[in-house]
């Protein structure tokens, strides 16, 4: 198990600076630049995680972002632990612990294994198909299948680490920093534009810059040494910006993409302290530039899924760019060239492939002919039909191909190994492109998706190898070519550059390789993660699944946290194959952001705590938090909801507080609702239009309340409007809904009677407000402004004044929202503190009382005044509300008049607005309760529910307001309130419970 | 996200505006003197169409202008945007 | 006298930022859209108002912020001023505008906090919240945007090079401030 199969090569691994590490609590060592899974290659451990659904052991597989079997948990902090990391892309650093998932007890011995004896018992749709009946049962299942669902473990604290997030503007963005991409990097930074370019790796250069055949020339040097002095000159453009280790999330349409950059993740725990974790960059880019190259596509056969089995191109950068030889006895399985290509690369390391099975006739490129010169066995046209080895590959079988490729013949022959590399052609990396809103092109000749040039969005173009350009010459001279007229250059640092490379011969494409057993005694996985089968597919198809989304769903196949980047291919060609359809006609999946994974972290950014959510507070907050008031939040407002005083709880505190201000006097501070100055010629004519009632003649210094209508005649917002001059008013509206206000009035303005010469500015920060009510708050306020003649003839009920409090101008109003005498102080915010203080100090002889919202609620519900948005709920019109008074039937329109008369809302039998009392005084109803006639008659009619409920201590009794149908006529009627546990009898009264006759405003 | 070019601040990200609905819909001037049909017409019919979709937008976070798009649902290009009151520059 | 309680009433300082409350200034709204708005504005401010979008006209008192094509705002300049003179301000300006029905004059001057953020990194902390693309804007002295930091309306004034006034409203104030210094520990 133990042994090293590090080669000691100069390559990109620091060999100087040794890394420990943990597997599944296993001590191991690599280096600084491996990742975990070429460090855990490199001690030969190929057993990383068990599969998700029939737990077969799983191998390292690839060595990047695509990978489908080695994820793997980071950590065992509860807050600090990392599930479903690929162990392709973490890198090494000290003290990593990284252990297996979807095991138990261990990885090496798994009780999960079991499903793969029970595999013919769970085939596609077994849930859909299992627990459907009976019904009943579903509680029990649920809890089986929670139980085996999912692969890691989330993280069970808060997490400590830090987010942040970065827009950024530029003029080109490039995705990928291999060749094609640090070609288009340079030529862009060239011109002088304001140049990204970013690579989810650590190091640039792409599988390029680990080419060291040297049939791959440009300009008659290798090409990886040409590349990297290509890197090299990066560094010589101020306006470019590398970003590495930034791996791109989502491509949104008006090149809007979200970029994750990882910033210390490679460190070491210590190391990471106070730093931010990881980065979204929230990037606009007038052009983008896609490199995302291409994968390497697996070869689907019997078992293709052991430890050990890995893809080509990954066994050569393991071998070439990590220094890690992927087993001692290794062999290959390709229907293209570029397997041969990781051979040579073994060769050269020492390690000479043991046969090389390949399902085409022949090949004479130059890269074959190198390899076969170096002695390597090649097995032309043949397959491999099946595996063997349970927690690694020992052996495979080897069978002769048919000419048409549809069977196999002959007898089977054996071959043993520790590792099989297979290479069934490439993929290009079209996610992004399709993300944007570019429509894909099917390749006949070799079987890809590529991007369609008359279906691309504007202002972005693909580049390389995910343009499906696979050869070295295409992809530089045509990245060059493309470049120059998406740039608009005119000649480039490139003109003229001579690559030399073997001349590929084509792929045999065959999507599900045949065996000499039926397919149902196979098992050839397309999906690795989810372990779906080929078999899967057809069975899908066979059950009538047409479309390649009802295909991919109840199969699962693509589903898994790599969302099928390996397997998706390989399913539509065998539902193609499978239907006589053509890929082509076929289409793709949807491809959906994130191209990989983004931690929830990383999506939230700063916005936790106490960033989750911006608050408003008042310019008297202080004072508020100073005398332990308990907050409300009302839209982003804090407001105090009660002051307890000495231990209260809440209901002691509200009776106290609404005791005292009908006693004596309580203060609110009413600072949040909106207000809004009104100015210009036809602000009357404007009120008129936007309120029921008429408001022309009210004069000036004088008070309106008014109510506001949407357009369908249901009550909007409500508030009190003052006259200040001859055309100019301050409106007040309610807290919730002062921002939507003045928006729907702009609109108006600007829309629908731009003619009306009327200007409104939002004034609510300006002033705050502080309302002092009850008995004695004449005397209060006239300690305030000694010099204000507050008798009832100077100064009456709807009525303000203007005057100053020392040296600072206000707005007194007289106005009333709790049915007592009380006045409300309007003030410029930066001096209400100190006001709110000095009425504070005026008023102590009176017991002048805090009072927060939930008091205010209480007394105007007392008064039967409504609060919009909880009386109402945008379904009653003021004639519901029994507000019939306020509807000004002369005025021509107004808005939401035409909707009062519809045949809807003159229905006799709508829920209307009453009064409630409860047969039992003490017993308080709960608000939201529904209210019935009859409870024996099923279905039970519901008739209304109660919007409104307090325990009056003024009146020493329940009350409640109530929406109910008909209930306008209903004054008098018994109806019952059923409760969980009882039913409340209440009877329905009048909406006004407490001074009905409004004596106490001149109190 | 679109980039919107406002008509009065120029090109502004998506998040600063609020999108009103359908455009050219103008208010009765004369309500009182339509049927229930014709005023419901007005108050609740809307066209949900993809493809070319004129709409009235807000700078909200912006100047507070109202002003008017022409958008294509089916791959939100923006063709146009014009003020209150314009005529569409395009069909 | 009343006391003045400005919100924030801090300095900070962070690498290459300065950020500090501006207060007290006078500031109002003004909207119009009549022909001689300009020129009586010009005579009482001795500036005539932007017309351009996203800038800004100034003298050594006053600047005049371009805030859509019938509003504007006005601060001045001066730390020194008293409630007088604010008063003073406004009546002159209301009589003269909007008492002759030239358009609307409205003090914001406690409806507004002014936040002056100085030094080579103010570009990015806004960037960290604001999806606007400060390119230019930076590049030209006196711009003006309206605009969403951290999700919050705000003004931003470019005053000179890395030196800008944002108005945010009062009520949001201590709170983006708090994001403010937030997010410059990670610049």
């Amino acid at each position: 198990m133990s042994k090293n199969l590090r080669i000691n090569k100069n390559n990109f691994i620091d060999q100087t600076t040794r890394i420990s590490f943990k597997f599944n609590g296993q001590k191991l060592f690599g280096y600084k630049g491996d990742t975990l899974a070429s460090a855990l290659l490199a001690n030969n451990i190929h057993l990383v995680g068990r599969s998700f659904k029939y737990h077969r052991p799983r191998g390292i597989m690839t060595c990047g972002s695509e990978e489908p079997n080695a994820i793997v948990q980071i950590g065992n902090d509860p807050s600090l632990t990392d599930p479903n990391v690929r162990a392709t892309e973490i890198e090494l650093y000290e003290g990593l612990d990284a252990s297996s998932q979807n095991c138990w007890p261990s990885v090496n011995f798994d009780i999960g294994g079991i499903n793969n004896f029970l595999s013919p018992l769970l085939p596609a749709g077994f849930y859909y198909k299992t627990f459907m009946w009976p019904a009943s049962f579903w509680e029990k299942y649920e809890y089986f299948i929670r139980h085996s669902a999912g692969l890691g473990k989330a993280p069970t604290k808060s997490d400590p680490d830090i987010y942040d997030h970065q827009y950024s503007h530029c003029d080109v963005l490039v995705v990928g920093g291999g060749i094609s991409g640090i070609i288009s990097a340079k030529l862009s930074a060239e011109k002088g534009l304001d140049t990204i370019l970013i690579d989810d790796k650590s190091f640039l250069g792409g599988s390029t810059i680990y080419q060291e055949n040297e049939c791959y020339k440009i300009n008659s040097v290798n090409s990886n040494k040409w590349l990297a002095n290509e890197i090299e000159s990066l560094k010589n453009y101020p306006n470019l910006l590398v970003k590495n280790r930034t791996s791109l999330a989502a491509f949104h349409g008006y090149n809007y993409l979200l970029a994750r950059e990882s910033l210390t993740d490679h460190l070491s725990v210590n190391e990471r302290k106070g730093k931010v974790r990881q980065r979204l960059w929230k990037i606009r880019a007038k052009k983008v530039i896609i490199a995302s190259g291409s994968i390497e596509r697996p070869l689907i056969f019997s078992n293709n899924d052991r430890p050990g089995i890995i893809l080509s191109s990954s066994i050569k950068k393991y071998i070439d760019y990590y220094g890690v030889k992927t087993g001692e006895n290794i062999s290959l399985f390709t229907n293209n060239d570029s397997a041969y290509e990781a051979a040579i690369s073994l060769y050269k390391s020492g390690v000479k492939v043991n046969v090389i099975v390949d399902i085409r006739k022949n090949s004479d490129s130059l890269i074959v002919k190198e390899a076969l010169e170096l002695g390597l066995k090649v097995l032309w046209e043949s397959s491999v039909v099946d595996t063997q080895g349970y927690k690694r590959i020992k052996s495979f079988e080897v069978m002769k191909l048919s000419d048409d490729g549809y069977n196999v013949v002959g007898n089977r022959s054996k071959y043993s190994c520790d590792c099989l590399g297979i290479s069934g052609g490439w993929t290009p990396m079209v996610h992004l492109f399709t993300q944007s809103g570019g429509k894909l092109k099917f390749r006949n000749e070799d079987n890809v998706f590529i991007p369609d040039e008359n279906k691309t969005p504007s202002n972005q173009i693909s580049v390389g190898s995910c343009n499906g350009e696979f050869k070295l010459n295409e992809i530089v001279v045509n990245t060059i070519e493309n470049l120059k007229s998406f740039l608009s250059l005119n000649n480039s640092c490139y003109d003229g550059i001579k690559i030399i490379c073997p001349d590929e011969k084509s792929k045999r494409n065959i999507w599900l390789l045949p065996s000499d057993k039926p397919i149902g005694k196979t098992k050839p996985f397309l999906d690795f993660q989810n372990d779906s089968t080929a078999k899967d597919v057809k069975l899908a198809l066979r059950e009538g699944f047409k479309s390649i989304e009802h295909v991919k769903r109840y199969t699962t196949t693509g589903m898994g946290t790599d969302q099928g980047k390996l397997s998706n291919m390989h399913a539509l060609g065998i539902i193609a194959d499978t239907t006589g359809t053509n890929m082509g006609e076929l289409g793709t999946t949807t491809f959906r952001p994130p191209y990989t994974p983004l931690t929830f972290g990383a999506i939230v950014g700063r916005n936790v705590g106490k960033f989750f959510d911006h608050t408003r507070k008042t310019a008297i907050h202080n004072w508020h938090v100073k005398n332990k008031a308990e907050f409300e939040n009302v839209g982003h407002w804090k407001r105090p909801w009660y002051f307890p005083k000495n231990g209260e709880n809440m209901h002691q505190a509200v009776q106290r507080e609404s005791k005292a201000a009908r006693d004596s006097a309580g203060i609110l501070d009413a600072s949040t609702l909106g207000k809004i100055d009104i100015q210009g010629t036809d602000s009357s004519e404007f009120l008129n239009r936007i309120y029921t009632n008429a408001w022309s003649k009210l004069e000036i210094g004088k008070c309106r309340y008014g109510l506001m209508l949407n357009e369908d005649g249901m009550v909007y917002d409500d508030g009190v409007t003052t006259r200040l001059g001859e055309n100019h008013y301050i409106m007040t509206t309610t807290t919730g809904g002062a921002a939507n206000v003045l928006s729907k009035l702009e609109d108006y303005l600007q829309t629908e009677w731009p003619e009306l010469d009327v200007y409104l500015t939002t004034v609510t920060d300006q002033y705050s407000t502080i309302s002092i009510c009850g008995p004695n708050s004449k005397k209060i306020l006239a300690k305030i402004v000694p010099g204000l003649d507050l008798s009832d003839n100077n100064f009456p009920h709807m009525s303000f004044k203007n005057t100053k409090i020392s040296n600072v101008n206000c707005r007194i109003m007289r106005i009333s929202f709790t049915g007592e005498h009380s006045y409300e102080i309007n003030i410029q915010s930066n001096y209400a503190e100190d006001v709110w203080i000095k009425c504070m100090e005026a008023g102590k002889e009176f017991n002048l009382t805090p009072y927060g919202t939930e008091t205010m609620h209480l007394l105007r519900a007392e008064k039967g005044f409504i609060i919009t948005g909880q009386d109402t709920d945008g379904t009653l019109t003021p004639s519901d509300l029994q507000m019939d008074w306020i509807i000004g039937k002369r005025k021509f329109d107004f808005i939401g008049k035409r909707s009062l008369y519809r045949s809807d809302t003159i229905r006799e039998d709508r829920k209307q607005l009453v009064g409630l009392l409860t047969e039992d005084p003490k017993e308080v109803l709960e608000e939201g309760a529904q209210l019935v006639e009859n409870i024996n008659k099923k279905p039970i009619e519901m008739l209304g529910h109660v919007t409104s409920s307090y325990f009056s201590p003024n009146l020493n009794k329940s009350i409640a307001l109530a929406v109910v149908k008909s209930g306008k006529k209903l004054k008098g009627k018994k109806l019952i309130v059923p409760m969980e546990n009882k039913n409340i009898n209440v009877t329905i009264t009048d909406t006004v419970f407490y001074d009905k006759e409004n004596k106490r405003l001149n109190a | 996200m679109f980039i919107i070019n406002c008509p009065y601040c120029g090109e502004r990200d998506q998040t600063e505006f609020s999108c009103g609905g359908e455009a050219h819909i103008e208010r009765p001037k004369q309500p009182t003197e339509l049927s229930d049909d014709q005023w419901a017409e007005y108050l609740f019919m809307r066209k949900n169409i993809k493809g070319v979709q004129f709409e009235r937008w807000n700078h909200a976070h912006g100047c507070r202008k109202w002003f008017n798009m022409v958008r294509d649902t089916s791959n939100d290009k923006i063709q146009a945007v014009y003020k209150m009151g314009e005529k569409p520059p395009v069909k | 006298m009343l006391s003045f309680n400005s919100p924030i009433k801090e300095e900070k300082k962070y690498n290459d930022l300065k950020i500090v409350e501006i207060e007290p200034t006078i500031k109002i709204n003004l909207r119009s859209n009549k022909r001689e708005f300009s020129t009586k504005i010009g005579k009482i401010l001795s500036i005539l108002p932007p017309n351009e979008a996203n800038t800004s006209s100034g003298n050594e008192n006053y600047n005049f912020l371009w805030l859509s094509p019938d509003e504007w705002l006005v601060y001045s300049n001066n730390i020194n001023h008293t409630l007088d003179n604010q008063i003073e301000l406004e009546n002159n300006l209301f009589n003269e505008i909007s008492k002759l029905n030239q358009g609307a004059v409205t003090n914001v001057s406690d409806n507004w906090v002014m936040i002056n953020l100085k030094g080579s990194k103010t570009f990015d902390l806004l960037s960290k919240s604001c999806p606007f693309n400060f390119k230019d804007f930076k590049n030209k002295k006196g711009s003006v945007v309206q605009t969403v930091l951290n999700h919050v309306d705000v003004i931003l004034h470019n005053k000179d090079e890395n030196d800008l006034n944002l108005f945010v409203r009062r009520s949001f104030s201590q709170d983006l401030w708090l994001w403010i210094n937030d997010s410059a520990r990670f610049l």
